[in-house]
């Protein structure tokens, strides 16, 4: 009887643990689900749920605070929420509080996050309503990151194209695998050392010389700072300015003359050629030339002997002082004038 | 009625197992319980099978991690093999694994035991001397079979747990505390209570089978190697299909 006693109490221990292990383990796991803890309910807005179902967890600071309890559908643009928060969350949560639809990691289950404002309100109770903002979706990333992925694809192509075609470049190849290339790189670098050398040198020269100039030394100097020559310069200029009007006017002038002459000498010519007066007999009867020289020839003799008539008659004594007197006036003249 | 022989063979066997059941319960409910025997007996197949789960939900637990791992590690989430452990021991592994080995061990001693007293007539005896041989073997053996089952399935379960635990820490480091949160993060009652109750239902089958197959053993010692080798097939082929039918009445119940 000691022995079965004994048994007994090995088999009470077994049967205790073995329940006080199934008590303990639901009793965590109604922990976990926070089923003997008080709630609230309250409700939020949402346009679109995004495959939120009763049970989902609610979070607020990524803790979780409670369970969706309900999603009504009620009109085509309205979905209501009913949230179950744990008791202690009613000296947590404020008024404008937002809630929106987030994920469990990338591909998780749906959690609704209530997000804190930041502008004072009172605490939460129950049957308040919380406003929703919308948020990103998964969908939505997904698209744009398609929209990424081809842009991406669009660079790497031209990328590709790039190197491929810097890799197929012959002229590229030949010149990496130059050796002579380097050697004369260098040389070439090494001249140019020289070239600044004696470039910077030159610099220096001219500097000095400019530096001379500006003192006024030298003949360039001289120009540039001797004012008087300056004043001048420029008188000389305005001269030239004013015989250049008066040159221009004579030339005016010259350009009329000219067409004056050039009408007269039409104007003869056209007399000459057809006029009915005695020039143009003149010109064209070789007899009346003939005799027009006759005439002349004897004008000419007429005027020798008129000349000497003249000679004859200063030196009468009758028209002598006349003559005279004509004489010593036009010598006064010529004195007054000098 | 003309059926073939075999399936005739079969649907009696069916029907008088069915009849068997029946007056389980009726002798079950009936006073004059055999309480210190029921005890007995619970302590004879709980406890001292206790060891025996304990080592196989222990290596299952161990095993089962290790064997999950490289597929975990090959689609990066080798974070979740706890969550994935355990869901499998909780709901499946454990309680068939367990019922299987219990299967093994009572209702095979269950079946030669009642089988050599039908054979040497020692149950012949008891009816003579006014023990109702029934009450007295049948309705203890398959009740302590029944309430221990569920018993030893919880145990196994944390034995199973605690080995998966040391299965993922041959790898890595993981604290218990975070095994454990991760643990009861994935489990709910829906995971639980089914695969709890679905074990009173193995434990029933396990020693019902084994006290039908024993009490009606015949043809002497042969009969009694026959009755406990069929007691074991029989209940783990009755264990699996207990299964099928927990599973989907679960799903019905907890409209997942």
């Amino acid at each position: 009887m000691a022995k079965r006693t004994f048994d007994n109490i090995k088999l009470g221990l077994f049967v205790l643990v073995g329940l006080g292990l199934l008590i303990l383990f639901l009793y965590m796991l109604g922990r976990n689900k926070s089923i003997f803890t008080d709630r609230f309910e309250i409700k939020v807005q949402f346009e679109n749920v995004s495959g939120l179902v009763p049970g989902n967890n609610v979070r607020v600071s990524g803790i979780v605070v409670g369970i969706v309890e309900e999603v009504q559908l009620i009109n085509d643009t309205l979905v209501v929420v009913t949230i179950a928060l744990n008791e202690p969350m009613r000296q947590v949560i404020r008024k404008n509080a937002q809630a929106s639809i987030g994920t469990d990691g990338l591909i998780g289950n749906r959690v609704v996050n209530l997000l804190p404002s930041k502008n004072p309100a009172p605490l939460i109770e129950p049957g308040d309503i919380l406003q929703s903002q919308k948020d990103v979706s998964t969908e939505e990333m997904l698209r744009t990151l398609d929209q990424t992925n081809r842009n991406v694809l669009v660079i790497s192509e031209g990328l590709k194209e790039t190197i491929e075609r810097i890799n197929n470049s012959t002229q590229l190849t030949t010149l990496l695998n130059d050796d002579g290339l380097s050697r004369d790189l260098k040389a070439a670098l090494s001249n140019l050392r020289n070239a600044t050398g004696t470039a910077s040198a030159t610099m220096s020269d001219l500097r000095q010389v400019v530096g001379d100039i500006r003192q006024g030394e030298g003949t360039i100097g001289a120009l540039l700072r001797d004012t008087a020559m300056a004043y001048e310069l420029n008188n000389v200029v305005s001269e030239m300015h004013a015989l250049e009007t008066q040159l221009s006017q004579l030339t005016r002038q010259t350009g009329n003359l000219v067409t004056d002459v050039n009408q007269v000498v039409r104007g003869v010519q056209t007399d000459l050629q057809e006029g009915p007066g005695p020039a143009r007999l003149l010109m064209q009867d070789s007899l009346a030339a003939a005799r027009l020289q006759n005439t002349l020839g004897s004008l000419e003799e007429g005027t020798a002997r008129f000349s000497e008539n003249m000679e004859a008659l200063k030196h009468n004594f009758l028209f002598r002082r006349y003559f005279k007197k004509l004489e010593k006036q036009k010598r006064k003249a010529a004195a007054g004038k000098e | 009625m003309n059926y073939p022989a075999k399936s005739r063979v079969f649907l009696h066997e069916i029907g008088e197992l069915t009849r068997f059941v029946l007056r389980f319960f009726r002798e079950a409910f009936r006073p004059r319980y055999e309480f210190s025997e029921l005890v007995h007996q619970c302590f004879v197949i709980g406890y001292k099978s206790l060891s025996l789960v304990a080592l196989t939900a222990f290596i299952m637990g161990l095993v089962l991690t290790m064997q999950l791992r490289p597929s975990m590690v090959r689609y990066g989430v080798e974070a979740q093999i706890p969550a994935m452990v355990c869901i499998a021991i909780i709901r499946e592994i454990g309680p068939v694994i367990t019922a299987l080995i219990f299967a093994g061990k009572i209702g095979s001693s269950i079946g030669a035991e009642l089988g050599s007293m039908r054979v040497t007539e020692q149950i012949d005896a008891m009816e003579v001397s006014g023990t109702n041989p029934f009450k007295y073997l049948v309705v203890t053996r398959t009740m302590a079979a029944t309430l221990m089952l569920p018993v030893l399935v919880i145990l196994a379960d944390a034995i199973s747990l605690f080995g998966s635990w040391i299965g993922v820490n041959i790898y890595e480091v993981l604290s218990f505390r975070l095994f454990y949160t991760q643990v009861i993060d994935n489990l709910a009652y829906y995971d639980a209570i089914p695969a709890i109750i679905k074990t009173f239902f193995f434990g029933f089958a396990v020693g019902i089978v084994g006290c039908f197959k024993g009490y009606f053993s015949t043809k002497g010692t042969e009969g009694v190697g026959r009755s406990a080798n069929s007691a074991v097939v029989m209940s783990s082929v009755l264990i699996f299909i207990l299964d099928l039918l927990a599973v989907q009445v679960a799903e019905l119940i907890w409209d997942f």
